[in-house]
């Protein structure tokens, strides 16, 4: 254990502001998109730090201490998701703006992936997000896990193609082809009101022993 | 009632909980359990915890980015 | 007021703030970048790029300038920067040091792990997970159940081997 008196940061944070909004002004001069986006991903790192969010607990959690309640804030945050996703493609097609959405290709090796990815996630203290939050919060642990992320992806990159030819692939599902759009959303929210419910009766069970 | 002190320094997430969990057992009611991080999610996490199970929980930010917690076991 | 305000600057936001306003943010990229947010693809191009100019990788033609016109980069780099900045706005910047070696090797193994079980399914607990499901496709809710299944697997050996 450790003592340190507590020292305050603020210089040092006075002097990231001014960092950050150089960065800022000078990549608007390249893109004002590019620009939007690092904003974005500050705003995402900044919230994901600051309310303690961590995927890799929504989905561990539940089973290793009983405790569900990130996995609902995921569960919020997929309805919320969803919903929005939904609006904005419509409203794109509406305007004839190219939108692509994350409707993958899947087989064998999607659920294996996923496997392995849990696992990994799991042991890494962290999922891929996780990492560079945890890295920004000065993690030495996440630095090493990140170095494997990227030796691993290239890894994966370079096997996706033995996957498939092996076990073969289907092209992704996109619900709202095969049920349209309203059922698929209705069917999509009970789905995860069905697995809000379930979340808090399991915490209630499992703290309740 | 007693204090018990538990080294949880730089164990990954979540292992301090479940060392916390385990110890809890063998404790007597009124009996504090005492412990330190320097991680912001675990310490998060064994307040939200301690709190779903109805413990009383104290927890403080004694240095810069390091939570000192005191986890009260008031019931069995 | 002052009391909220500290919550504010020290965190922690309840989780349920924190998810509303990630999707929020989540939407909003998908506005700006008429795609969603993912993370492990660009991860792997930059190391792509990397591995090339060390002459360990064929080159797959990726270059600095494409690179840095990625918005995946600044999804990342953003990450980064406002987890950074989040830590320091609450004076809760401090090295985190490994301070067991079997953390070091649940990292690097976890780590692999990630990448290539991230890259076969062409995205991770963001890309493929969230804006999958998020995208109204059924390969999302899979991989989903799949990672569940391998967070259970990944706990076992936790309790074997981390405690």
């Amino acid at each position: 254990m450790e003592n340190s008196t507590f020292r305050s940061q603020r210089k040092w944070n006075i002097g990231f502001i001014l960092f950050l909004t150089l960065l800022l002004a000078l990549l608007s001069q390249i893109s004002i998109r590019l620009t939007l986006i690092l904003v974005l991903g500050i705003s995402l790192g900044f919230v994901l730090q600051k309310s303690r969010f961590c995927l890799v607990s929504a989905l561990r959690d539940p089973i290793l201490i009983g405790m569900t309640q990130l996995t609902r804030a995921f569960l919020l945050l997929l309805g919320i998701s969803i919903l929005g996703f939904a609006l904005v493609s419509w409203g794109a097609a509406q305007r004839n703006i190219p939108l692509s959405l994350n409707v993958f290709p899947f087989g064998v090796h999607t659920v294996v992936g996923g496997l392995l990815f849990g696992i990994g996630m799991v042991l890494a203290g962290g999922c891929s997000t996780g990492i560079l939050i945890r890295i920004g919060e000065g993690f030495a642990m996440q630095l090493v896990a990140f170095f494997g992320l990227a030796v691993g992806s290239v890894l994966g990159e370079r096997s996706v193609k033995k996957w498939s030819s092996a076990f073969g692939e289907w092209p992704g599902i996109f619900l709202p082809d095969i049920l349209g759009w309203v059922p698929t959303l209705i069917l999509e929210i009970i789905a995860l009101s069905a697995l809000w419910q379930w979340a808090r009766w399991w915490q209630k069970k499992q703290l309740g022993e | 009632m007693t204090r018990f002190a538990m080294d949880i320094w730089g164990e990954m997430c979540p292992i301090p909980l479940i060392k916390a969990k385990k110890k809890l057992l063998s404790m007597q009611c009124g009996d504090i359990l005492v412990l330190e991080t320097e991680h912001s999610c675990t310490s998060r996490g064994i307040v939200v915890w301690a709190k779903a199970n109805r413990y009383t929980i104290e927890e403080k930010e004694v240095a810069n980015g390091i939570w000192h917690l005191e986890l009260t076991k008031t019931h069995e | 007021m002052k009391k909220t305000l500290q919550t504010i600057i020290h965190g922690p936001w309840a989780y349920w703030v924190g998810a509303i306003i990630l999707g929020v943010l989540n939407i909003l990229v998908l506005i700006v970048r008429r795609q969603p947010w993912g993370v492990t693809l660009n991860i792997e191009i930059w190391t792509e790029w990397i591995g090339a100019n060390l002459g360990i990788l064929n080159d797959r033609g990726f270059t600095f300038q494409g690179l840095m016109a990625a918005s995946g980069t600044y999804l990342n780099l953003g990450l980064l920067l406002g987890a950074f900045w989040a830590t320091l706005v609450a004076s809760q910047v401090r090295f985190r040091p490994i301070r067991d070696k079997k953390f070091f090797f649940s990292a690097l193994i976890g780590g692999l792990l990630m990448g290539y079980g991230a890259r076969i399914a062409y995205g991770c607990n963001v890309g493929a997970l969230l804006n999958g499901i998020a995208s109204s496709s059924l390969t999302g809710w899979i991989f989903a159940v799949a990672v569940f299944l391998g967070a259970w697997l990944g706990s076992k050996l936790l309790l074997k081997y981390l405690i």
